[in-house]
């Protein structure tokens, strides 16, 4: 088929015209008296005008369709009477059970639940499948996207370590060999990662240390955290609010057989006004606000 | 109490329609005296069948009074109040469980099913009953029971446009078939029935719409599961050509074991209950009506697969042709909870051959004689529904007398 394939010739332009002229619906049409009356006609409208414009062929269609048929007529072979249908020639009798069969024999599985339960099955309940949500329509939206959204992971990562970036490159530090420097930043970037998938503290938070380190360390960053905010408000810079820890607010543990109410101290029980008050108050004024609180 | 004695016996006479006449008189508190049960049989009186029947209702009301004459061709009932399963009143951990003797075993569970579920939505309490013992079957009967499938999924879903419809459940928690004569069947099926409403909603039903999707069970008890495959493979071959939407589901268990039946032997020994098939086929319509049949191998044997399954899928034809909205095994329980509900007319359309048969036209007379309110009956107006009627059913306003004061 390819070497039958060449390249189109050249057309000039009076073959062009020709050609046009020779598909014109007149010349390909009938050859009979009509025809030479028109061209009669045209060849006089021509000289008096301007040439023609030719409408492109059209009858041409229908005459296609006619050869196909007429070969099958000459054949004295009238095709399978209705009578011997499954009959062939061979005697074989041929049944055809496409037809006949059932589409599908058992329901699906969710169904059968449904249907089988102790409960009885609701009317409402859609017997068909749930027609499949429609195919994304473009799929290179999809995978732009995908892209795109690998694209912010990684921009994020990499501003997330940016700091560790300037000087210590992971990579670079890798191959410089096992220097200190390089082994922190290391370390240092193992910590962002693990601490961005999903763990609780770093782990350079030191477990156990003397209560006076602790205490340095946390008064440190506390007076730095201070010092900021202070250096901030000067400048009219407003700073994320303070985070206050908050201290549980739930009932005070007391110890096993200890009194449920006041301080019991050095031998003695110590009430309070506000226990005071709890202990002698009549219900009535208390539980105004309150309905139905069992005395 | 008091005003109960001054309450007038109403007097009914016969055997038949008796459950009904039971229930309408347990739902509308009013004591009624049955007279001339089988007087002229050789087995005079109640059949046992009935009488635990009455049991049943028994231990599902409280201060029921029932009455037997010496030769129990008569019986007086004064109902009580519908507890449900109430701790204290037979129920042994919220669920009462009821035997049915082998003696019972003419009928089929439904039999004490359908009344069941018609009197658990007036309950105080929720209902929770286990039907069991030597005569409980679980398949259709040839007396014309249904089978519990069929009540589950053709009887039990009507109870929705009823405004009835939360936790209710039916367990087939064994299966069994009918059992040849001086055999057991040994079934087992839980009743669950939690929704108790103050007045079931009033129902409009009149357009029965186009059956839309056929399901269907098909159970073999103790046989083998290919008599299962067989049945549908027939039954769909005659109703897939109206409905695609066809799917039976095959249910194959094993018989049954009924303990302390054991032989002379081995007197503790296990026996194996009743054994069969049958097939369940439910047609549901646009407008969720709903068409039921139901066939079951009997117990003498000899009938194959295909001939059931080819006889259920025409029943259920045969039913859907009757027409109405509402079939003749589920028509006892809509028309009856239609006439337990708020005092406002209900509509329900019948089928001309639903509407009269002897049972339903029984019930609207019953009905009467206990509320004092008949049906109205109209044809349905448009040409091309000459066969049905439309019943007019006026509630009884009165409803749940255990949910009045709550």
């Amino acid at each position: 088929m390819a070497p039958a394939l060449g390249k189109r010739k050249r057309i000039t332009r009076e073959e062009l015209e020709q050609s046009s002229r020779a598909s014109s619906p007149c010349s390909v049409s009938q050859n009979s008296d009509g025809e030479d009356m028109q061209a009669r006609f045209r060849r006089a409208f021509e000289a008096k005008f301007a040439p023609l414009k030719i409408e492109p062929v059209r009858a041409e269609i229908q005459k296609v369709e006619e050869p196909a048929e007429e070969p099958e007529e000459d054949t004295d072979w009238s095709g399978i009477s209705s009578e011997d249908e499954n009959e062939t020639s061979n005697g074989v009798q041929v049944f055809d059970h496409t037809a006949t069969e059932l589409p599908r024999t058992k329901g699906s599985k969710s169904e059968y639940r449904a249907f089988m339960s102790a409960k009885p099955p609701s009317l409402a309940a859609t017997t068909t499948a749930k027609p499949k949500a429609a195919p994304k329509y473009v799929k290179e939206d999809d995978t732009v996207e995908a892209a795109h959204m690998k694209n912010d992971l990684e921009l994020q990562k990499l501003l997330r370590e940016s700091t560790l970036l300037s000087s210590n490159a992971p990579t670079y530090s890798t191959r410089t060999g096992n220097t200190r420097e390089s082994n922190d930043a290391r370390h240092k970037l193992t910590d962002l990662h693990v601490q961005s998938l999903g763990a609780k503290k770093s782990i350079f938070t030191q477990k156990s240390m003397p209560m006076s380190h602790r205490k340095g360390i946390s008064a440190k960053t506390k007076m730095r955290d201070y010092k900021r905010r202070v250096e901030a408000k000067e400048n009219g810079i407003t700073l994320e609010k303070e985070q206050k820890v908050r201290k549980s607010v739930g009932k005070r543990d007391r110890g096993v057989g200890a009194p449920s109410v006041g301080k019991f101290k050095g031998g003695t029980l110590t009430l309070s006004k506000k226990d005071l008050r709890g202990l002698t108050s009549s219900a009535g004024d208390k539980s105004k606000g309150k309905k139905g609180r069992r005395r | 109490m008091a005003d109960e004695t001054v309450q007038t016996l109403l007097q009914f006479e016969g055997h038949r329609h008796l459950t009904t006449r039971l229930l309408l008189s347990t739902l509308t508190g009013r004591p009624i005296r049955i007279t001339k049960i089988r007087p002229s049989s050789t087995r005079p009186g109640l059949t046992p069948y009935e009488t635990n029947f009455i049991r049943l209702l028994d231990s599902i009301t409280n201060g029921a009074q029932i009455q037997f004459s010496m030769t129990g061709t008569t019986l007086v009932y004064r109902p009580g109040l519908i507890t449900g399963s109430a701790e204290g009143l037979g129920a042994m951990g919220g669920v009462i469980r009821h035997e049915i003797p082998r003696e019972c075993s003419r009928r089929g569970a439904s039999w004490w099913l359908i009344p069941l579920a018609l009197l658990a939505p007036f309950a105080k309490d929720k209902l929770n009953v286990v039907l069991h013992g030597e005569g409980c079957i679980t398949s259709s009967t040839p007396a014309g029971d249904v089978s519990v499938d069929s009540v589950r999924t053709a009887i039990l879903p009507l109870y929705k446009s009823f405004g009835i419809e939360r936790s209710i459940e039916l367990r087939v928690l064994k299966r069994s078939c009918v059992p040849a004569q001086g055999k057991s069947a040994g079934g087992e099926v839980q009743l669950v029935f939690g929704h108790q409403v103050r007045l079931p909603k009033t129902l409009h039903v009149m357009n029965k719409g186009r059956v839309k999707k056929i399901r269907g069970v098909a159970y073999a008890v103790g046989v083998s599961g290919s008599n299962n495959a067989r049945m549908i493979e027939t039954a769909r071959g005659v109703l897939n050509k109206f409905v695609p939407d066809t799917y039976i589901f095959s249910d194959v268990s094993k018989a049954p074991l009924i303990s302390g039946l054991g032989s002379k032997s081995d007197p503790n020994g296990k026996m194996k209950g009743a054994v069969g098939f049958g097939l369940s086929l439910v047609a549901e319509s646009s407008t969720d009506c709903i068409y039921s049949a139901d066939v079951a191998s009997p117990p003498q044997g000899g009938v194959t697969p295909e001939d059931l399954g080819k006889q259920c899928a025409y029943q259920l034809l045969e039913k859907i042709s009757a027409g109405g909205c509402v079939e003749i095994t589920s028509a006892t329980t809509v028309l009856l909870l239609m006439a337990m509900g708020s005092e406002d007319v209900g509509r329900v359309c019948l089928g001309r051959d639903v509407l009269g048969t002897e049972e339903i036209v029984q019930l609207g007379r019953d009905v009467k004689v206990f509320t004092g309110a008949a049906w109205g009956f109209r044809s349905k107006g448009t040409a091309d529904a000459e066969d049905e009627i439309v019943v007019s059913v006026v509630g009884r306003g009165v409803g749940n007398v255990g949910r009045k004061v709550a």
